[in-house]
Order: C-alpha cells, then structure tokens, then sequence
C-alpha cells in the first residue's frame, strides 16, 4: 500500500534536488569553514552563497542578517531569549495563546522569572484583535512575538500590520515572527511589507530541506545577546561549527520553493479545498477550524463531533494515510490542542479534530482516496460512541448538554 | 509519538470500529445493569450494560451472560471496552463476581497498555461497578449486607480535587490505595488526576498532600518546587526606565483623552459622516492616538492619508502638537 503523507506541517520529505545540493558537502568538501587552509574556503564559500540566497529571497538588506541555527525551536529561543537579555530594563512581552509550545513555553519560562507576559486570545476562527493588540502594548514592554501562520489551524495572522503598530508606538520594542509554517508558503518580503519586523524565525524541514537546520534573521541594529556561545562564528551571534551540507541544502529549498510557490500554492489550495468541501458534504456535524480567517492555502483542520481523533488517525494509518490530530490522546498530555480550545472550539469536537497538510508532492489521487476512506472512519468511530444515534445519523438529543462532570 | 499498542489492542480496536462479529458494540434495551464513566469533557466517556439470565430464588445469583458498550474515546479506551465485556461473558460471572474484573486485569488481557493510557482501563473497571450497583438496586441486592464495597455514588460528594477531571478528593483516595499510585505521574496515568492544568499538584490538600497522607511523607526525597510558586507577584509595577514618549503632558491622562474625543466629535467626525464615514478611537497611549476609520472610509484607499493628514492635523492644533495618529 503506497503511502499518503498528509502531514506536511510537522514535517516534509526532503526534495531530490535539496538532497544532490548537499551530497558534496558530506565526503569530499567536508571541511570546517573556520580552518585556514585552502579546501576550507570553499566550504565558507558556500555557507556565504547560501546565506546570500537566502537574504536575496527573504528580501533583507544584507546577508550577515541571516544566522543559521539548528532549528526553528532554537531560532526562536535565540529571538526571544536574546531580547530579553539584551534590554533589561524592559520586563513585558506580548505574545498570543496559540504560539507553537517553542515560543509560547519560552514565554512561559519568562514569566517564571518575573516578566510580565500578555498572552493575547484569539476568537473562534482564530484571528487576533488589532484593538486588543494596541492596548497591550506598554512603555516597559520589550518583545512582541506573534507566529505568522499557525501550525494547527493555518490561520494567518497580520504580522505586517502587527509589527507596523509595534514600531509607530516605540521603535525600541523588538518584533519577532516565527514564521515555520509559512517561508516558502506565503510570500515574505523583510525589505517591503515586513520592513518592521526585527526578527523572524525559520526551519528547513517544513520546506522540504532536511530536519536540523534553521535560520533567524535578525534585522542590522536589533538589540539582542546571543543564546548559543563558545564560538566566533556567525560573527559571534551564534557558535557551533556550521552545518555546511545542510545549509546548502536549506538555500536550495527556500530557492525551489520560491521559483515555484505561486503555482505550487495555488495547486495545493486547489487539492486542500476539494477535500474541505467534500469532508462537509459526506460527514454531518464536521466544522473546518479557521474557515473564516485568513489561511495556508495546504492547511485543513476539521472537528468531527462525537468522534475521538485518535482512533480516527489509528484507522488512517491502517489505511496507508498520515495526519494529525489535537485530541488529548494524541499528545502525550491529557490536555487537547492548546490552540483549539484557545478559538472555543465546543467540547464534543475539541477531541476530534484532525489536520491534514499537503505539499507540492500531494496528488489528487491522494485526495481522492482520502475522500474516500475518512468518512466510513468517522462513522465507524461514531458507530461507537455513547454520544451519536446510528438510527437518524444525529448527534443524541441529550449528547454534549451534560454537565463537566465524571 | 506513535502507537505503542499490543497486536491485541489493535486488533480488538479494528474489530470493534468495523463491527466484526462477536465483538460487543452497543447498548443493551432494557439492560439489567446500565453504568456509565468519563464524559465527552475529559476526552472518554463509556456506556456499559448487560443482561443477566435471572436467578429464579436469589437475585444475587444472576449470571451475566451479554454485555456491550458505547465509547468515546481513543484506540486503546475501545479495545479496553472490548476487552471488558469480552472478559465478563467469558466468565460466566455473577454480577458480584464480575467486580473482581480489575483495571489490571484488562491491561493484561490486551497485553499491556501504554502508561499514559492506564486511565483506558480504569474508565472500564469503574463502568463496570457503575452497573453492577445498577442492577443491585433493579434486583433489590443489598450489597452492603453481602460485604461489597461500592463506591459509585461516591464521585457526586467530597472536595474536587482536579477540577479539570472533576474528579473528587475520596475517589481519588480510594485509586491511591486501590491502585497503589505512590507519585503524580503514576496518578495522572491511572486516573488523569493533575494531567491537564497541573495546579492541583503541589497546593495544600492537592494530590502530592493526598499521596503523602496515604503513604506518609518520604522525608528524604527531594520535593518539587513547582514552578509557578517562583511566578513574581502579580500586579506588581515593573517601572519602565527608558521613557518614550514626549515630555510629561500637562493634562492628566483622563482629561487629555477627554479633549481628543471632543475635538473629533466636533471637528473631525461631522466631515467623516457626510461621506458615509466613521471614526473609532482604538486606544491612547501618552500622545499616541490608535483610531480605526469606519463606515464607508473602512478599507478605502485614502483611508490612512485621510488619518494622518486629517485628524492628525486637528488634533494637533486643537489638542497637542505632540501628537501623533496611528492607524489600526
């Protein structure tokens, strides 16, 4: 049985070109871009190629704003924790309720030690206040962190008119975006309409470049101290040898991804929207999560009430097809999706959701075949369940009204 | 996080979501013994009943011999569901009997659970009581008279403890014991007690008091601070150093928003509403006036030239020439 990946928010499969990129860099040019030998400036050549191209494409003004990183999780450690060290007289931090955990428990840990955080809610298709946003901003506050798509729900949020604010109010407040779902999805322009953002994250392997790269960019006169130190590289911003294969391999995809992406994007909204509207047809009481907002053209997220998501993925898998759900039983906490019941979604379908996600190399076969197999998935489980009645194909009369009681 | 589930479990799942014969989906019309435990809340909820084959004499001599269930839940709640009605037919139990069916007993009949899906089979194991002091109280059984310990109706008194669950101080007592759960982690996974918001652990008469008082207090080990306890103290002001705005205004906050919302309405508002527009003020910061335009203006192209030269202008020379409009 061929496999469907759906699940390309948590992580991609390495394109054949990004993989030839990188091959040299493993047995032949292999050397340390810091030693002083001639085979070695070829390999700093090639860290500075792609720190160009990358520039280039993120629209920054100069290379040395782009730090390479190990991963999303670090660039944004680095951003949050480096901003906070480096204006410490400043102790408020404005972020949001649905963050990914490695913004939103960074926030967290600061709050432990005494900032102030806002962590500013959304409504029930996810989207931001502006009005909400504005009040929360303070004299002492220091960093604004706002995701620019969302993981979960692929909701986007106005991080240009967010960072606009941020600066028209105090220059001085630091803007960071992570923005892991979206480089190389939606288009990201650092010298025009993000020109306010100091600082915005990245990883290589939701964009089809192998897992343990990353980058920050960190805009020139940002004040912000360094996470990783005990090196000189990345002109002291961040030690740690390069990682001259992957880095080649990260410009190589943010290349393909940019060649490609409008008609790449307009393919794949095609297919996540077929499905959307077939999952609504076939299936009662389903509802799209972030329908109404702003959203990744690959991103579908959907609650089926009364249902359990995890055994609904345990049955794709049975089926040959991977995605991903915010039920609690999923996550390895007993709590469900922090970014679900942060939008309100209603109790008897905060369990059930499920995420597909789709990439450039997503077929319509895959979707026809999801088509076909999800729907007898939920009607097996709701067959099951204690709160839907098989008879009418409805939802039980008394079903969700009790209380939250055991 | 992948599936660490037995053949067993998964197979029993995958019969139970297709519906394959002999497997125990459903609900038995008019059942002698109806339970229920979980709720769509916590993430699983189980419906069990059965049928007995009734004693002619001595009620406390049924034999069950059908029980099904409903649940909402994951893979390994509805192979434990299975797992339980499966057992209890096989045994050919009376009701009394088939309390001895423990947690325990159906994580070894699916060959082992994940400890973090403990709690699949003790939602089972309690169903399973629910209904046996059903059918007690259908067949007029005094349990207490025969020496058997039920505690369903205890879930409805006591303190709650996890609020998150709804789970109350002298269930949870009893799981400890029963259960012999000697820290939080092994507590959440049995029971999902202190599993989702977590305040529960660590305050007076939380669940590590509850543990300590059960087991007594293990002096020598390390206790936990948790982390909130190290959270500043709120409302405490934190005095921004740096000050970014123009020097002091002469008018006190209150009387200086005052004089803005009176020089729009009187100025700025009545040109705004000739052409369909309005004027919304987000929110004032020192000299710093966050409006939203309305009405027609929303969203047209002029919209923020028409804020900053229009009322930014007016506010200017009817208010402050420090300040400055921003558009939201």
């Amino acid at each position: 049985m061929r496999t469907i990946y759906a699940d390309n928010n948590a992580t991609t499969q390495v394109a054949p070109e990004v993989y030839e990129a990188m091959i040299p860099f493993f047995t032949v040019d292999y050397f340390n871009p810091s030693s002083m030998y001639d085979p070695a400036r070829g390999t700093a050549n090639v860290v500075a190629d792609a720190r160009k191209r990358i520039a280039r494409r993120l629209g920054a003004a100069d290379p040395k704003e782009i730090l390479f990183t190990s991963c999303a999780t670090e660039s944004n450690n680095t951003a949050i924790l480096g901003a906070a060290k480096a204006n410490p007289n400043r102790r408020h931090v404005i972020t949001t309720a649905v963050e990914h955990p490695a913004v939103l428990e960074v926030c967290k840990d600061l709050q432990r030690s005494g900032y102030d955080v806002t962590f500013l809610p959304v409504d029930g298709e996810g989207n931001l206040s502006l009005s909400a946003f504005v009040r929360a901003l303070r004299p002492d506050t220091l960093l604004v962190t706002v995701m620019h798509a969302n993981n979960e729900t692929g909701v986007v949020f106005p991080v240009e008119q967010l960072s606009r604010l941020t600066k028209e109010t105090d220059p001085a407040i630091v803007f960071h975006t992570d923005a892991t779902q979206s480089v190389g999805k939606l288009p990201v322009d650092l010298g025009g309409e993000f020109r306010h953002v100091d600082l915005l994250s990245f990883s290589g392997h939701k964009l089809h470049a192998p897992k343990g790269v990353g980058a920050l960019y960190v805009r020139r006169g940002t004040r912000m101290k360094p996470f990783m130190i005990g090196g000189h590289q990345e002109e002291s911003r961040r030690a740690g040898t390069e990682n001259v294969p992957y880095i080649a391999g990260l410009a190589r995809a943010l290349d393909l991804a940019e060649e490609n992406r409008e008609a790449d994007e307009a393919r794949i909204a095609r297919l996540r929207d077929r499905l959307e509207q077939a999952i609504e047809q076939r299936i009662p009481c389903v509802q799209v999560n972030g329908k109404h907002a702003p959203r990744l053209p690959n991103t579908l997220n959907v609650s089926c009430h009364y249902v359990e998501g995890e055994g609904m993925l345990y049955q794709l898998s049975a089926e040959g097809i991977c995605a991903s759900s915010g039920s609690a039983c999923t996550s390895g906490s007993l709590e469900p999706s922090h970014v679900l019941i942060a939008l309100g979604i209603p109790f008897t379908a905060v369990h059930g959701s499920v995420r597909f996600s789709f990439s450039r190399y997503n077929t319509e076969e895959d979707v026809d075949r999801i088509i076909k197999v999800f729907p007898q998935i939920v009607a097996n489980l709701r067959k099951l369940s204690p709160y839907w009645d098989n008879e009418k194909n409805v939802p039980r009369p008394n079903a969700g009204q009790e209380s939250r009681s055991t | 996080m992948a599936w660490e589930y037995s053949e067993k479990t998964k197979q029993l799942f995958m019969a139970a979501v297709h519906g394959e014969p002999g497997t125990h989906l459903g609900e038995i019309e008019d059942p002698d013994g109806f339970g229920e435990h979980g709720s769509i809340v916590c993430g699983d909820a189980m419906r069990f009943t059965f049928r007995v084959k009734r004693h002619p004499t001595d009620p406390a001599q049924d034999v069950i011999v059908e029980a099904k269930y409903l649940t909402f839940g994951c893979t390994s709640a509805i192979a434990a569901s299975e797992a339980l009605c499966i057992m209890i037919e096989e045994g050919g139990y009376t009701p009394i009997q088939a309390l001895k069916v423990q947690n325990s007993d159906i994580v070894k009949f699916l060959g082992g659970l994940p400890d973090q899906k403990i709690h699949c089979s003790v939602m089972g194991a309690e169903a399973l009581e629910s209904a046996v002091f059903n059918w007690a109280q259908r067949r007029g059984v005094d349990l207490e008279k025969l020496g058997v310990d039920i505690h369903a109706e205890e879930q409805a008194e006591g303190r709650i403890v996890c609020k998150c669950f709804s789970l109350s101080e002298p269930y949870i007592r009893r799981k400890i014991k029963e259960l012999n759960l000697r820290t939080i982690p092994e507590t959440t996974n049995a029971i999902k007690a202190g599993g989702a918001c977590m305040s529960c652990h660590h305050v007076p008469g939380g669940l590590q008091d509850i543990l300590d008082d059960t087991w007594g207090k293990d002096k020598d080990s390390l206790r936990i601070v948790p982390a909130t306890n190290l959270r500043s103290v709120p409302g405490r002001l934190v005095e921004p150093v740096e000050s970014r705005s123009p020097e002091q205004l002469s008018l006190s906050p209150y009387q200086f928003s005052k004089k803005v919302e009176k020089a729009i309405d009187q100025y700025v508002r009545p040109l705004l509403v000739k052409d369909g527009g309005d004027l919304e003020i987000v929110d004032i910061k020192d000299a710093l006036i966050y409006c939203r335009l309305g009405g027609a203006c929303a969203g047209c192209a002029g919209a923020n030239q028409t804020l900053k030269m229009m009322v930014e202008r007016t506010l200017k020379d009817m208010v402050d020439q420090r300040i400055r409009v921003i558009a939201v």
